[in-house]
């Protein structure tokens, strides 16, 4: 029965059917897939036929499906964790309250919403700028890399970055960063960061005024070489 | 016995070598310059600087009565384009009414001087040709145009072994840092004048505008005591400042200088404010200063470093009736 089965098998992975008759090989199939033995023997004779047409690969790997399901396996148990720490925020929150049986487990906890709220400063200091981006922008001055020699400048605890896009000559925007860090840890009081919002604006309005002179120094500069020498 | 000799031989061949070398880069310059004022040319380029590239189109020929027709043209942005027919020059730019006026000089990403006559050059820059190179797929001569003094920035040029074209061209400083460079992407000469000048030809320019002979020069209270080598002062006025802030224009008095390649302008006007510390800003190599001393506000701007613009502005005095007008041109 199973010499039978077995030159079956060999014909069809000769890629020729037995049988003319297409129900034989499916029928053949199935008994295949249910039968361990069977299977094998459609592995081996595969790589007999590979070996024979001089087909092997360079490193011989004899069973791929162990390491693809294996690799399929390991790919899941990372991506369950990572999904668990994406939870909200706001629901970690509160939950902590509810659950602070554990130690270990509010530690964790907390680590999370420090962690968010970082994120949510990183993404306020982000919409900020924004603003600053519109007041620059009608203000339409030119391009300009500055360098800023403001000595409060690296006297302030907290500066925000800021992105002064300003429009070039041309009329489309050129963005002048200037990136500064922060040096204060996460401890964000309102009091202390609406006091730096004021300063911050005055800082900005300082900065549109200078950029505002030196754009205007730069275009009359290159319109006075067009106009000419009146010394001859 | 043989060694000095040789020795000698080698030296006597390393100093020829080093005088033809610059003989040789004021050639290739000369051959720019003469390139630039007689071929027929169709060019695309590049300039970039601030990180961004801003594309032309560059052509230039020589229509009926030889007259020069230029075109350059910013494809980027709003229309900003410089003509000329001849010595009419035409600025079209989007802050104002299109102007002709009658000049030699066209304010372009390319200087003047290199269509000009090169030895101008000579007292402030030295010339030296490095080597070739291959620049937009074609054989590149490079020419150094170096300053002799550490007062303002060195240009690079490649040009082209063909026709004596430019192909690429770099502002460095001193320390070979790159400010700006100018990367040509087309070139094409031809020997008769490109459809787009034969057109431009017949078109008329705007009309010219007196602005030259309204700006008489004027008797200024103040003056610059040093200059780097080379400068001189090209002309000197009082008008407004444009733009300057919301309340409208302001007054300022006004000195252009010229080394023959690059520009340096010096603004004085007195402010409300008593002080403010130096600032500054670059756009590509072209650098903007001012300061606030004593109730005087001192702005600089032009292609040069920042110790330059410093040491302009801290020379500049009250006149001296003597010799009004007059920088000392000392190192």
């Amino acid at each position: 029965m199973s010499e039978i089965k077995s030159e079956s098998i060999s014909s069809l992975v000769d890629n020729y059917s037995p049988s003319t008759d297409d129900t034989v090989s499916a029928h053949l199939v199935d008994n295949m897939l249910k039968d361990e033995d069977l299977s094998e023997t459609w592995q081996n004779y595969h790589l007999i036929g590979d070996v024979l047409r001089d087909e092997v690969p360079q490193s011989l790997q004899l069973d791929l499906s162990d390491t693809i399901s294996a690799a399929i396996a390991q790919e899941a148990t990372i991506l369950s964790p990572k999904a668990s720490t994406h939870t909200s925020s706001d629901e970690v929150y509160s939950d902590d309250e509810l659950l602070a049986e554990q130690n270990t487990l509010i530690e964790q906890q907390t680590n999370v919403v420090n962690a968010s709220s970082r994120f949510k400063k990183a993404v306020s200091r982000l919409v900020k700028p924004m603003g600053q981006v519109a007041i620059a922008a009608s203000a339409a001055v030119l391009m300009i890399v500055g360098v800023q020699n403001n000595v409060h400048d690296s006297a302030s605890p907290i500066t925000p970055s800021q992105v002064v896009q300003t429009m070039p000559l041309a009329g489309y925007a050129n963005p002048v960063s200037f990136n500064l860090q922060s040096s204060q840890p996460e401890k964000s009081q309102q009091r202390q960061a609406i006091d730096q919002q004021a300063i911050n604006d005055q800082k900005m309005a300082d900065r549109v005024a200078q950029q505002r002179r030196l754009q205007a120094l730069l275009n009359d500069h290159n319109q006075q070489i067009k106009l000419g020498s009146n010394i001859k | 016995m043989k060694f000095p000799a040789l020795l000698l031989l080698l030296l006597s061949v390393n100093v020829s070598a080093v005088t033809t070398e610059t003989d040789s880069a004021k050639l290739w310059l000369e051959r720019l310059s003469q390139s630039l004022r007689e071929l027929n040319f169709t060019t695309s380029f590049v300039v970039v600087k601030n990180n961004q590239a801003e594309p032309y189109h560059w052509l230039h020929g020589i229509g009926d009565d030889n007259q020069e027709l230029e075109i350059f043209a910013r494809l980027n942005g709003p229309r900003r384009d410089v003509l000329r027919q001849g010595d009419i020059v035409s600025y079209i730019e989007p802050e104002q009414e299109p102007y002709s006026i009658i000049s030699d000089d066209l304010r372009t990403p390319i200087p003047t001087i290199f269509r000009g006559n090169i030895s101008n050059l000579e007292e402030s820059y030295r010339f030296i040709s490095v080597g070739r190179s291959r620049v937009l797929g074609r054989v590149a001569q490079l020419i150094r145009i170096v300053a002799k003094d550490n007062y303002r920035y060195s240009y690079w040029l490649w040009l082209d072994h063909k026709t004596g074209l430019m192909l690429k061209m770099a502002v460095l400083t001193r320390q070979g840092q790159l400010l700006e460079q100018i990367q040509f992407t087309h070139i094409e000469v031809s020997e008769q004048l490109s459809a787009n000048l034969a057109q431009f030809q017949q078109s008329e320019l705007p009309p010219v505008s007196k602005l030259n002979s309204n700006q008489p020069k004027q008797q200024l209270n103040w003056q610059v005591n040093w200059l780097p080598q080379g400068f001189n002062i090209v002309k000197s006025n009082q008008h407004s400042l444009s733009s300057y802030n919301k309340h409208g224009d302001k007054k300022v008095e006004f000195m252009l200088f010229s080394d023959g390649l690059t520009e340096v302008s010096v603004y004085v006007n007195p402010s409300a404010e008593k002080l403010r510390a130096p600032e500054y800003a670059s756009d590509g190599a072209t650098l903007v200063y001012n300061h606030i001393i004593q109730g005087i506000e001192i702005g600089i701007v032009g292609d040069i470093p920042i110790v330059t613009a410093k040491r302009i502005a801290e020379s500049i005095g009250v006149a001296n009736t003597t010799k009004a007008n007059k920088p000392s041109n000392e190192q």
